[in-house]
């Protein structure tokens, strides 16, 4: 699916985590310092990184701070969890915070989360079970048959898909599908997301839409 | 048992140990200036005479001086000790706090000085052991969170049945830990007085309800938020947040499945308090219940088998330092913590 690069001087949870995530089906390469991470990073393209905080030759930190050009996102691991620690990475360009200890498929979902947002290299498709949306042409195919939904269903599919598994706030919903001249009625979302719901089921879509009342909602691969 | 020392008692003996002395070198003095002697005594008009001279000279002089001094010197040893009493009374009301308490010794009498120094000496030294203690903890629960994540990944790869049973175990721990480092947070915030921010409480209940949303969904329960008005309040998003996640899994641990765990953020009836409440559909945990689990935790009998009591003891600190408190209530199924509501403006 993509190549990852892991950043991590423990030699045991890297090669832990390279195969966890091969198992994903990513192509992984491990790297033991941020020396070396930098001349993996010149020699090929990666679409995501994972890097632990403390490593042997400085912090990672300061590492991605410092570091200029391109880099892919960046899911830090690290022991502290500090919401001061939390704020410094996020402030230097980590795109998301896995405090330790994890387990796979947390770490798993985060990067596949990171690998979904805006603007990666694996921006074109995005699949959920057997839903697959495809930006470019807002449209959605569950099983291959195409699905007709109106403007606001399909923002609002893209914006749940990108954050599969996540819950989505409705500030961040009314935000996106709406703009500043509609009146939101507190019912608004709530509409658009049952009638997507209906049509997901009767599409035979494998895909769940969970109401989180008073917070959001959150779409999920219906389990098996 | 003899009694303690007293300065009012000491100054009164030594007055009057002034006064006898006083009055001997008085009568002495006069003795010598009227050249009485004890032989021309015995006349019995020299003897009113000799008595009249002793009262006038010896005896209302000693009063004058003697009573007035007593007086004077009762009102100075309390006002000097005054400023004593003041820091006791201050440090009796900072009975919550066990780190950083300090004699206030701006208003305190030169005399006493070098005792509450000394004793400031042994509080700092007291508060730096136990942050040592303290960062030691943190310390190891640090470092146990890598062999921790080698642990859970190995299993992850594991095909065996006791796999998942031992998943859970590691879980536990990984939950224990977490609280480990959040006391020591919560200790630490406490004594590097980090000013708080001003918080919208839904907001934070919001935040935590997501995160632990899918989680919840896994285990076939669901979380819900009521309340939409925002509510202000002082302190750190940190230990708030982690004091409802507290709650919040302990609520999903005794709602039965299909069941609903929901947060609730209201004023209080009165106003003055700020209230985030969880009701869970379990059987309902009455105040007295509520109090020992605390209680049991905040002695360190460690008795609880899931680790609910040390969750609850770390919710029950980070709301004293929040100058909130925890209470329980068994008719509504809820948990609640009332913080005191941060002023409309400012």
């Amino acid at each position: 699916m993509a190549r990852i690069l892991v950043v991590e001087d423990n030699e045991r949870l890297a090669r832990l985590i390279a195969d966890g995530l091969t198992a994903q089906g990513h192509v992984c390469d491990c790297v033991l310092s941020l020396g070396a991470a930098d001349d993996a990073l010149h020699a090929a393209q990666f679409d995501g990184l994972v890097l632990d905080l403390g490593l042997p030759d400085g912090d990672g930190v300061d590492w991605l701070r410092q570091r200029t050009g391109a880099v892919p996102p960046v899911l830090v691991l690290t022991a502290r969890d500090a919401l001061e620690d939390r704020i410094r990475g996020l402030d230097a360009g980590a795109d998301d915070y896995l405090p330790k200890p994890f387990e796979m498929r947390e770490l798993a979902a985060r990067l596949r989360a990171l690998l979904r947002r805006p603007g990666g290299r694996h921006d074109a498709i995005l699949t959920l079970a057997n839903l697959v949306y495809d930006p470019a042409g807002q449209s959605v195919h569950v099983d291959k048959a195409a699905l007709e939904l109106t403007r606001r269903e399909a923002a609002l599919i893209e914006l749940l898909l990108r954050r599969a598994g996540q819950v989505v706030r409705r500030a961040a919903i009314e935000n996106s599908l709406y703009t500043f001249d509609e009146a939101v009625t507190p019912n608004a979302v709530e509409a658009v997301v049952s009638r997507l719901r209906r049509k997901l089921d009767e599409a035979g879509a494998a895909v769940e839409l969970h109401t989180i009342r008073g917070v959001g909602y959150m779409a999920r691969a219906r389990a098996a | 048992m003899s009694r303690p020392p007293s300065i009012t008692g000491r100054l009164t003996n030594s007055l009057a140990l002034v006064g006898g002395i006083g009055a001997v070198l008085l009568l002495i003095v006069i003795g010598i200036e009227y050249r009485i002697s004890f032989s021309n005594l015995s006349n019995h008009d020299a003897l009113v005479q000799a008595l009249h001279e002793l009262s006038e000279h010896v005896l209302l002089p000693m009063a004058v001086l003697i009573l007035p001094m007593a007086l004077a010197g009762r009102w100075a040893i309390k006002s000097g000790v005054k400023p004593l009493i003041a820091a006791a009374r201050q440090i009796d009301a900072r009975a919550d706090e066990t780190r950083g308490v300090r004699v206030d010794i701006t208003h305190f009498p030169v005399e006493a000085r070098p005792f509450a120094e000394a004793i400031n000496r042994v509080l700092g030294r007291v508060d730096h052991a136990a942050a040592l203690h303290e960062a030691f903890a943190a310390d190891i629960a640090h470092e146990l969170r890598t062999p921790l994540t080698l642990l859970s990944l190995e299993l992850d790869r594991l095909d065996y049945p006791e796999a998942e049973r031992m998943r859970g175990d590691v879980a536990q721990m990984r939950r224990l830990i977490d609280q480990l480092m959040l006391l020591a947070q919560v200790d630490a915030d406490r004594t590097a007085h980090v000013p708080p921010a001003r918080l919208d409480l839904g907001d934070i209940a919001a935040e935590v309800i997501a995160q632990l949303a899918p989680i919840a969904l896994d285990q076939e329960r669901r979380l819900a938020l009521e309340g939409d008005v925002p509510l202000l309040i002082h302190g750190r998003r940190e230990a708030i947040a982690a004091a409802l996640r507290n709650l919040i899994e302990n609520a999903l641990r005794v709602t039965p499945p299909q069941g609903t765990v929901t947060v609730r953020t209201a004023p209080s009836a009165g106003g003055e308090d700020v209230l985030l409440a969880v009701r869970d559909e379990g059987p309902g945990l009455a105040p007295d219940e509520l109090l020992a689990l605390v209680e049991r935790h905040r002695r360190a009998d460690h008795a609880s088998r899931d680790g609910a009591g040390l969750g609850l003891a770390i919710v029950e600190r980070i709301m004293r330092a929040h100058g909130g408190r925890l209470s329980a209530s068994p008719e509504t199924h809820e948990i609640v913590l009332h913080f005191p509501a941060a002023p409309a403006s400012g």
